[in-house]
């Protein structure tokens, strides 16, 4: 008796119940899976139906996350191009670059409105897009129906997922909290031309130039040539695009916290 | 419960039909028809035919049930969409297998990688001509019809080696080996279980030993020989825990490895035949076969065929119990296969034969009974 294969097994379980444990567990499941088995028929039943909603339970017999797991699903985006304020944060946010801004029809010539369009074909729901967008314009439906016959049928523009939007299928508005002391937009005064660049394209309108006065000329030195003003940010207004930073063309605005 | 014989019923076909078309022919050609050799020469071919389809679709059907019953152990459901509950799944599986191209290895011996699938397959088929399903199934008495199953039963090894060593694949051969490995180990202890069944009926031919069974059936006194034959058939029909020769973790497929199409096909029904011939043979070594206890109501066993219709409802049961095995056990290494065959199932098998003597000199045993007096 010196194989020691042989030695851990005289150790273990008896061998009739080294059978007799499985067989007894597989009865069970056979038993139970008579009334009825996880499957759900796909084309015949789907998970959306009501008699699904409450069925998938963790061990603890709550549901998984908030309410019945189907909210939680995450399947094709709805865009709400009404409230867009087109503040990019969607595309920043997506790991797999496959958001890109097309213009819609509504805004001004000047500044033409910009709202997301998706490629499926990249997309892996992760649902970062839908947690960054400020406005809770964009958002995951419970669609999983995704099979088309050409490759470009798999971008979705705006206007198509307004259309989802519109089915009013259970969607889950994902706010994602402020945390407390996240960074702001600075402003770094000396080097500010009170262009009003940041102002004319901040997607929430929270930059307001406020007059600063002109300083007196000294003996010598000349008082520098710009506009007297200075743009204050609404805090709590801003939803940290960084459209502002990036069109600065002093590049005097940076992200800090003065808190 | 009929008295016509499979073989009749054929002849009386062949008969039949002859007689008819011979009746509308003129006068030489007519003597020709209905000459009496011709008669019985397609009555054979017929009644093969008639048991070639009716172990086809059974073993169809088997693979079905297996499926169907698999699904529900892991929590699915099997087979759904084609025909009713998924029923002709398999016969389109094998039809799309049929369909198929049969290739062959370049460097694998030519004759071994066509001859051993059919062989196998064809030897599988053989076993069903000796079987008997229901009573006044065969025409006469086999008086060693048990020997002859069990010896047909025991080809398999050779011909499983013979198309695992001519595919000249290191898997394939691999599988072969340990194959025949297992069979030779277990084939033993099978026979001396069946041994403890045929001191206690005191005959080898199958129709004796299932009306042996009047009093009790062998499964409740012979429980030992039961279990060593239900483990050595799982060894032998190489299902999990046993199917070490084609165990796909390791061995791709194992034997069949370079097989597809038709070939394929051969295999798995083959595999399906013998797992079928193994339920039937616990049938009727250890159920009664198509008899029913004098305790169930006589209208459930007087309807036509119901001999036929309880054999096979005790035979799909019995592949349950095979079905439950596989979806409970994991599969065993092959010491510890060859171990438990050797080191347990033969002590265990002897200790089943010396307790059948023990049954036949006892005679009578509480709570079964007497065997009848018809034996030994
Ligand atoms: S779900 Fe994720 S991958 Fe898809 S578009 Fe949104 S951020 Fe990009
Ligand atoms: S994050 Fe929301 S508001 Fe901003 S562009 Fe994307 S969809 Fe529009
Ligand atoms: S980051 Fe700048 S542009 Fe964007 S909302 Fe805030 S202030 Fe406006």
């Amino acid at each position: 008796m010196s194989d020691p294969v042989t030695a851990t097994e005289k150790s273990s379980d008896n061998p009739i119940l080294w059978v007799a444990k499985p067989m007894v567990t597989a009865a069970r499941q056979f038993a139970k899976s008579l009334v009825r088995p996880s499957t759900v028929i796909y084309p015949y039943e789907r998970l959306e139906d009501p008699k699904f909603r409450d069925q998938v339970r963790i061990e603890s017999g709550k549901p998984i996350g908030v309410g019945p797991i189907w909210d939680n699903y995450r399947g094709v985006h709805a865009l709400n191009i009404a409230t867009c304020i087109s503040c990019n944060l969607c595309a920043f946010s997506c790991p797999d670059l496959c958001i890109e801004m097309v213009t819609v029809p509504g805004g001004d010539p000047k500044h033409p409105k910009k709202c997301p369009q998706i490629d499926y074909g990249k997309c892996s729901y992760c649902g970062f897009c839908s947690d960054a967008c400020p406005e809770g314009c964009l958002t995951m439906t419970t669609r999983y129906e995704l099979s088309v016959t050409k490759r470009s049928e798999m971008v979705y523009s705006p206007q198509k997922m307004f259309g989802i939007y519109e089915q009013k299928l259970p969607m889950h508005p994902i706010r994602v909290e402020r945390p407390a002391n996240e960074d702001q937009i600075l402003l770094e005064p000396p080097l500010c031309i009170g262009c009003n660049a940041c102002a004319r394209d901040c997607p929430t309108q929270c930059i307001t130039m406020l007059d600063i006065p002109k300083p007196e000329a000294k003996a010598g030195e000349k008082v520098p040539k710009r506009i007297w003003k200075e743009p204050v940010v609404n805090d709590s207004d801003c939803v940290r695009c960084g459209t502002c930073i990036n069109v600065c063309p002093k590049e005097c605005l940076f992200w800090g916290n003065r808190k | 419960m009929s008295s016509a014989t499979l073989y009749s019923v054929s002849y009386f076909l062949v008969n039949y039909v002859l007689t008819h078309i011979g009746s509308v022919l003129p006068a030489p050609l007519n003597a020709w028809i209905t000459n009496g050799d011709l008669v019985t020469g397609l009555a054979v071919l017929v009644f093969g035919a008639i048991l070639l389809g009716a172990s086809m679709i059974n073993t169809i059907v088997l693979i079905w049930w297996e499926r169907k019953l698999l699904g529900r152990f892991m929590d699915r459901r099997g087979a759904m969409h084609v025909g009713y509950a998924g029923l002709l799944q398999n016969f389109a599986d094998g039809f799309k297998l049929f369909r198929k191209n049969t290739f062959r290895p370049r460097e694998a011996d030519w004759l071994g990688f066509f001859s051993g699938p059919t062989a196998y397959l064809v030897t599988s088929f053989v076993i069903f001509g000796i079987l008997p399903i229901s009573s006044g199934w065969n025409s006469g008495v086999l008086p060693l019809s048990l020997l002859l199953a069990l010896a047909i039963f025991s080809f398999a090894p050779l011909f499983i080696f013979v198309s695992a060593w001519s595919s000249n694949n290191k898997y394939s051969l691999m599988g072969g080996m340990r194959s025949a490995a297992q069979m030779i180990a277990y084939e033993v202890p099978l026979l001396l279980a069946v041994v403890a069944v045929v001191i206690v009926s005191g005959s080898f031919d199958l129709t004796t030993i299932v009306y042996e069974q009047q009093n009790y059936w062998f499964w409740g006194p012979l429980f030992l020989a039961l279990v060593v034959f239900v483990a050595g058939m799982l060894a032998e029909m190489e299902r999990i825990p046993f199917d070490l020769p084609e165990a796909e973790a390791e061995l791709v497929e194992g034997w069949n490895t370079e097989y597809g199409g038709m070939l394929f096909a051969f295999f798995m029904l083959a595999d399906y035949l013998r797992a079928l011939v193994g339920s039937i043979l616990v049938v009727l070594l250890f159920l009664g076969g198509w008899t029913m206890p004098t305790w169930v109501p006589s209208a459930a066993t007087s309807f036509p065929l119901a001999g036929i219709f309880w054999f096979m409802v005790k035979t799909y049961l019995v592949f349950g119990l095979f079905v439950w095995i596989r979806a409970s056990l994991p599969r065993v290494r092959t010491d510890q296969l060859l171990r438990v065959g050797w080191n347990r199932m033969i002590p265990l098998s002897l200790c089943a034969v010396f307790l059948a003597a023990a049954l036949v000199l006892a005679k009578c045993v509480w709570p079964f009974g007497c065997l009848p007096s018809m034996g030994v």
